[in-house]
């Protein structure tokens, strides 16, 4: 298949979540009130803690809020774009329902991938972005076109890696059966991603911030808004990329050939 | 048969029935470790520079969220919520309204027995990590924080099972309640004391959230036990507390009746 006609599944499918997501208006309605609470909670954390500081590592009020609205872009895509796909994909395989993909002419993995989009996720990312935008206004940063285009690409390798992650994660079903507390990990690792690297020391800094992609994929992008792209800290980030894109890629090709279906 | 021992019986029935889930309990206990990482984290950097917050040292505030901790594997609500709105979607709830037990009775015996159950497995990482925690572990002396937090601990129970049982018979009106479920957490965890110990709010809105159910879940007993609370608002707490907790009984009672007059028992 050209990728022409990978482009034109894709719009199938964002125009079938879309009809979708209208005949339940109300229901996505709730579950992006939801998750719009959720990010309200985590502001209100910042919010109170400066009440009784300045600085966190070095991080003053806004750099904060710079930062934390970054860790919510990449949530809010992954919520977007990917999560209920991932998340389904483990029922389908445990359930059997996962040989209607390979069926399907392309590549499973787009398919698996791509198949729904949550337009709550990617409503709330505007919210992500405004509180980013309201951060750099506060902070009076003056980012040029290319600032904010590499930005982008920064936060474009967070969604990445946790994708790649996740998929790691997700494949191991096709071993154990079950994935149970992918949700709980996951939210768990995003915690961190919420704070300065700096806040890290000693083990923290090696299981957080070396072997788990958690903190990096906020860190460095809303440092480069911060203090100017540092080319060091961005290859950092791609080298960490496609590591962990390509091992959810291979966890997943590896599980593919062990599916031997379910019995219906 | 006398009306104790059918409660005794469903809450051995539950009891058994958790030991089942030991292994998502122990994993969620696993979890909540990384979330004390989390908060030892965040708060030792906000503490850097400065020996108090809010006239609470890091050791204190760090104390407040272990207890937190240990505190939400005793006496919070997992997904109460859940299975009750399950039971009355499948019909399952049918059963109860032939039987001569009561639904909230029976439903809190299942809810004790899994919070033992929970609870101890949570101790079982807070006991591994311990070493590395007891350094930072300080409690108070005062013999009348047992005394209060105790009896403010199990209303807390009470409150933290009703709001869940509340918000599962919500299932009798809507087809779809598990947004409501985490719309509501988002409020608790807030109100309630878990993201931020309430009194490092600004001062009109702690003495607003004093009024709320929320603040008597979790917040109210941790804050006896660390300290944060002194005796005269331990006391006036503990009357509002039972306030809520009878408020709240009423809510469910009249929740229980209107639902079932909307519900037609199909299936079962």
């Amino acid at each position: 298949m050209t990728l022409l006609s990978y482009v034109k599944i894709w719009l199938a499918c964002a125009r079938y979540s879309i009809v979708r997501t209208m005949m339940f208006r109300f229901d996505f309605l709730m579950w992006a009130l939801v998750e719009f609470g959720w990010m309200a909670v985590n502001l209100l954390l910042i919010a109170v803690i400066y009440r009784h500081t300045d600085d966190i590592a070095g991080w003053t009020k806004y750099q904060m809020l710079l930062l934390v609205g970054t860790s919510m872009l990449v949530q809010r895509f992954i919520m977007g774009f990917f999560w209920s796909n991932l998340f389904e994909m483990a029922r389908n395989i445990r359930s059997g329902h996962f040989d209607f993909f390979l069926a399907q002419p392309g590549s499973p993995l787009f398919m698996v991938s791509t198949r729904k989009l949550d337009l709550d996720g990617i409503a709330n990312s505007f919210v992500a972005m405004a509180v980013v935008a309201y951060a750099i206004d506060k902070l009076g940063l003056a980012p040029s076109f290319i600032d904010l285009a590499l930005y982008a690409l920064l936060v474009l390798c967070g969604v990445l890696i946790n994708y790649g992650a996740l998929l790691m994660i997700v494949s191991l079903t096709f071993w154990l059966g079950a994935a149970q507390g992918i949700e709980g990990s996951y939210f768990t690792m995003m915690e961190f991603s919420r704070l300065p690297r700096e806040t890290f020391r000693g083990a923290a800094n090696v299981i957080f911030v070396w072997i788990l992609p958690a903190v990096i994929v906020s860190n460095v992008p809303a440092r480069a808004l911060l203090h100017g792209f540092e080319p060091h800290n961005a290859v950092w980030l791609l080298a960490t990329t496609a590591l962990w894109l390509g091992l959810g890629i291979a966890v997943f090709n590896r599980g593919l050939r062990r599916y031997a279906s379910a019995s219906s | 048969m006398s009306a104790l021992a059918k409660y005794r019986h469903a809450f051995l029935l539950g009891l058994q029935s958790n030991i089942v889930y030991r292994w998502n309990f122990a994993i969620r206990a696993l979890f909540s470790l990384f979330h004390l990482a989390f908060v030892f984290i965040l708060w030792g950097a906000a503490y850097k520079g400065q020996t108090q917050i809010g006239g609470f040292d890091l050791d204190q505030t760090l104390t407040y969220f272990v207890l937190l901790l240990v505190m939400q594997f005793f006496i919070g609500a997992f997904n109460e919520d859940y299975q009750i709105s399950e039971e009355i979607r499948n019909g399952l709830i049918n059963q109860f309204l032939l039987k001569p037990i009561n639904y909230y009775g029976y439903r809190f015996s299942i809810f004790i027995a899994a919070r033992s159950v929970s609870g101890l497995l949570a101790l079982l990482p807070i006991i591994v990590v311990l070493p590395l925690l007891k350094d930072h572990l300080v409690f108070p002396h005062e013999g009348w924080r047992l005394g209060l937090g105790l009896p403010a601990m199990v209303m807390a129970a009470f409150i933290q099972f009703t709001i869940a049982y509340c918000f599962g018979l919500l299932a009798f009106w809507f087809l779809e309640i598990q947004s409501f479920i985490i719309l509501s957490l988002a409020v608790e965890t807030v109100l309630g004391g878990q993201m931020f110990p309430l009194d490092l709010m600004p001062p009109w809105f702690f003495h607003l959230s004093q009024w709320l159910p929320y603040y008597y879940q979790m917040y109210f007993p941790t804050a006896i036990f660390t300290g944060r609370l002194d005796m005269s608002s331990a006391l006036s707490g503990l009357a509002l507390q039972a306030f809520w907790v009878v408020a709240l009984l009423g809510i469910a009672r009249l929740l229980w009746t209107r639902g079932l007059r909307r519900h037609t028992a199909v299936g079962g």
